[in-house]
């Protein structure tokens, strides 16, 4: 789902990146938030939310909303919508509020 | 403690002019950007822009936003510029806390420009939690800022300027927009824009709204209905559009939650957006010192933005006697261009708006 | 209307559109801007002073057409597209048509197109004649189109795709494609009629809706006739398809 090409904008696509998301290996790009990363691998749903375990992508995208919170090398609650996807990142979706481990 | 002259917060249209204009007085200024780039919404904005030559009409938001940092920079000796740096409080002392990069950082400056810009509102309707589901905005952002196509097929919901631009950048980047709809009876953009997406075949759907979403996990169709002149569901119309994404965008409000804490007079003002500071003809609010400009003072363009940051940046140096050599007519140029962007009938709603809230 | 759906009325369009007369005599620009925005660079661009001069930044704009050259710098500064620029005089038959386009793939010059009206939908086969795209244009490209002379103020837009080409189907019921109407043509049949009488086009469930228009228009271009003149075909009764049965069992009043 990455944009190949585009009459006014040029992407300039950094290094590969290889993270895990629920214990499956995935490829990103450097420049990449993890949110990003994961819609461009075809994964909307990043959780449930914690009353009615309904699915839950990303909505704003810019960190205001908190409907991206996923568990990222075991820190729950991380907004993945602006956070910089790293190599060897251990992403996880992250039912209910998360517990701090 | 760090100190500063003038804290700029926020490093869209707005904040880079205020930061230009004030560094241009002799000020010492300090832009924070919670982003990892400036620019705000420019950055996403791939097409010309209206206005005139003053406010760089014809030139796409995308590079406006480095003209402006490129004006920026010849004051590099005056400027700091921080970004991932987001603002979260500003008290009544005037101190500034800011987060940066996990580190929370106090900053005291003299004067304060809040040019935070604004937020998205959203909609009601059975599913719209669902993923698939997006902001205007966060389509842009995915889109011109990550280079991530969001879905294949897309309901555009609100034909106001933002709706209509977000389908035509839709399609420049590959995907296919099924229709634009809208609850009003009339297309509230730009009726330019509104023909030059008609024409790629795009129906655009007035008085119609979502009453549905379908899919199992995430969005697969969408449910329209067409209203009555009441805004009442007609029974009957329903039809079914097969979309993986529907994008949101029926307006923004301004993003003044640090104008709120710190107390500025503010006012409820539907023609701007929301709650929107009071201020006076130096974009001053009711608090000395703190200063406005952009859609956090009323939902406007980047055009006005960009003329509202250049006369705060101006009005702020010169309060702390910074009065650049020439202020008198800088100051009457910034305010001949709002009036003549807001002289027509587009601008009766803006005027309306700010004729509530000027002190 | 124009405020609900973004495509203009024909009085709307009637408004701004050249004189015959001046269409005729070569490029010119077409305008299709009719809000008052705040907004001047169509005014600011051309160097020739034939937009007149905005008062106010949210003047309409009004083009003074003898002074027009068509040189299309307006086009590509207007942050709307809503410039187009047309020339009649082009040849005998075809009229060009300028239209900003900034979308991937550009097609190639010399290719075929599928003409586009100001609703999306296909009006005739275009020609991409030239691709202006130098670096003053900003990443505006401008692709020049040649159209039947009678399409030059209906053709704003295209779709790469060429819809008329010699495999796609003029006629869906009978499965007759452009290429079988084009040797049909060529073997001499010349009136809508005869078409329709060998190859059964127009005469399936549709009833001849989707392919008459795109016959006559083929038959047109190949008899070099306008489409004014083109005889029409002959209409039979039912307009739609019904079952027979309802023919057989006659009004109940009988
Ligand atoms: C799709 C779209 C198309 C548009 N088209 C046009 C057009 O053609 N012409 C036109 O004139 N206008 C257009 N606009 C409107 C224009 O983009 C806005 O009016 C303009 O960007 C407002 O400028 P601003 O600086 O006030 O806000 P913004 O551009 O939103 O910038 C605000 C900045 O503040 C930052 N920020 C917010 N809170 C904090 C904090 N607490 N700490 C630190 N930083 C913070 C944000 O990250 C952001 O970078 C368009 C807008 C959109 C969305
Ligand atoms: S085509 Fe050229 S001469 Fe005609 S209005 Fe546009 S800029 Fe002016
Ligand atoms: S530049 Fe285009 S959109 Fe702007 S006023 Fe002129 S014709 Fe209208
Ligand atoms: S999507 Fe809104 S905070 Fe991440």
């Amino acid at each position: 789902m990455r944009i190949e090409e585009h009459p006014i904008l040029s992407f300039k696509k950094g290094e590969k990146i290889k993270f895990s998301f629920d214990g499956e290996e995935y490829e990103g790009f450097e420049g990449d938030t993890i949110a990003s990363a994961l819609h461009a691998a075809g994964v909307k749903v990043l959780g449930h939310s914690h009353n009615h375990n309904r699915p839950r992508g990303f909505y704003c995208a810019i960190g205001n909303c908190s409907s991206c919170l996923m568990t990222v090398d075991g820190e729950p609650n991380v907004r993945t919508c602006t956070e910089k996807l790293k190599s060897g990142m251990v992403v996880e979706t992250q039912k209910g509020k998360g517990v701090l481990k | 403690m760090k100190m500063t002259e003038i804290a700029i917060v926020g490093g869209g249209p707005a904040g880079l002019s205020a930061a230009v204009s004030a560094a241009a007085s002799g000020a010492r200024v300090t832009l924070i950007e919670r982003d990892d780039h400036l620019g705000g919404q420019l950055k996403k904005q791939t097409h010309m822009f209206f206005g005139s030559k003053k406010q760089y009409a014809s030139t796409r938001g995308v590079d406006i936003a480095d003209i402006l940092q490129e004006q920026l920079a010849k004051y590099k000796d005056r400027v700091e510029i921080m970004t991932d740096a987001t603002v979260i409080g500003i008290y009544e002392d005037g101190i500034l806390t800011i987060e940066q990069n996990n580190k929370y950082i106090k900053m005291q400056p003299q004067r304060i420009v809040v040019a935070t810009g604004a937020s998205e509102k959203f909609l009601t309707f059975p599913n719209n939690d669902m993923p698939g589901i997006y902001g205007a905005g966060a389509v842009q952002t995915l889109m011109n800022v990550y280079g991530v196509k969001p879905g294949n097929n897309v309901l555009m919901v609100g034909a106001g300027n933002i709706g209509l631009i977000v389908s035509y950048q839709l399609m420049q980047a590959g995907v296919t927009v099924k229709a634009i709809i809208d609850a009003a009876p009339r297309i509230g953009g730009y009726l330019v824009h509104a023909s030059k997406i008609r024409r790629m075949g795009i129906p655009i759907l007035t008085s119609h709204t979502v009453k549905y979403a379908h899919g199992k996990d995430s969005l697969e169709k969408v449910t329209i209905c067409k209203l009555d002149e009441k805004f009442q569901p007609i029974p009957g119309t329903e039809q079914d559009i097969e979309a993986d994404v529907m994008c949101i965008s029926v307006g923004l409000s301004p993003l003044a939650e640090l104008l709120w804490q710190i107390g500025c007079k503010m006012t409820f003002v539907p023609e701007l957006g929301g709650h929107v500071p009071l201020r006076n003809g130096e974009m001053e609010t009711s608090l000395k010192g703190i200063y406005i400009a952009g859609d956090v003072a009323g939902i406007e363009e980047a055009s006005s933005a960009m003329v509202e940051g250049r006369l705060a940046g101006l009005c702020a140096a010169k309060g702390l006697g910074y009065e650049a050599e020439n202020y008198e007519d800088l100051r009457k140029d910034c305010l001949e261009q709002l009036n003549s962007l807001r002289s027509g009938p587009v601008g009766e709603k803006i005027l309306k708006g700010l004729s509530k809230v000027t002190a | 209307m124009l405020q609900n759906t973004g495509i203009p009325t024909k009085e709307d369009i009637a408004g701004v559109t050249p004189s015959l007369e001046r269409r005729s005599k070569g490029p010119v620009a077409v305008i299709e801007c009719y809000q008052k925005i705040p907004c001047n660079p169509c005014y600011t661009s051309c160097k020739f002073g034939a937009i007149k001069e905005f008062k106010d930044i949210n003047d309409r704009p009004e083009v003074d057409f003898d002074k027009c050259t068509g040189c299309g710098q307006c086009v590509v500064n207007c942050p709307g597209l809503s410039i187009f620029i047309i020339d009649e005089s082009y040849s005998d038959k075809e009229a060009l048509v300028k239209i900003p386009y900034e979308f991937l793939p550009l097609p190639g010059e010399g290719s075929f197109v599928t003409a586009l009206n100001r609703e999306g939908e296909p009006v005739c086969r275009a020609k991409v004649v030239k691709i202006q795209n130098a670096k003053y244009q900003d990443r505006t490209p401008v692709v020049s189109l040649t159209v039947p002379k009678e399409y030059s103020m209906e053709v704003r837009f295209f779709n790469i795709e060429d819809y008329f080409s010699d495999n796609t189907y003029v006629c869906r019921c009978e499965e007759l494609t452009m290429g079988e109407l084009r040797d049909l043509i060529r073997m001499g049949y010349r009136s809508v009629d005869e078409i329709k009488r060998i190859s059964r086009a127009g005469m399936g469930p549709c009833q001849g809706r989707t392919c008459r228009q795109l016959i006559m228009q083929e038959l047109a271009k190949a008899t070099n006739q306008d489409m004014k003149d083109m005889p029409m075909t002959t209409f039979r009764p039912p307009v739609k398809t019904i079952k027979l049965g309802a023919l057989l069992g006659g009004d109940k009043d009988e």
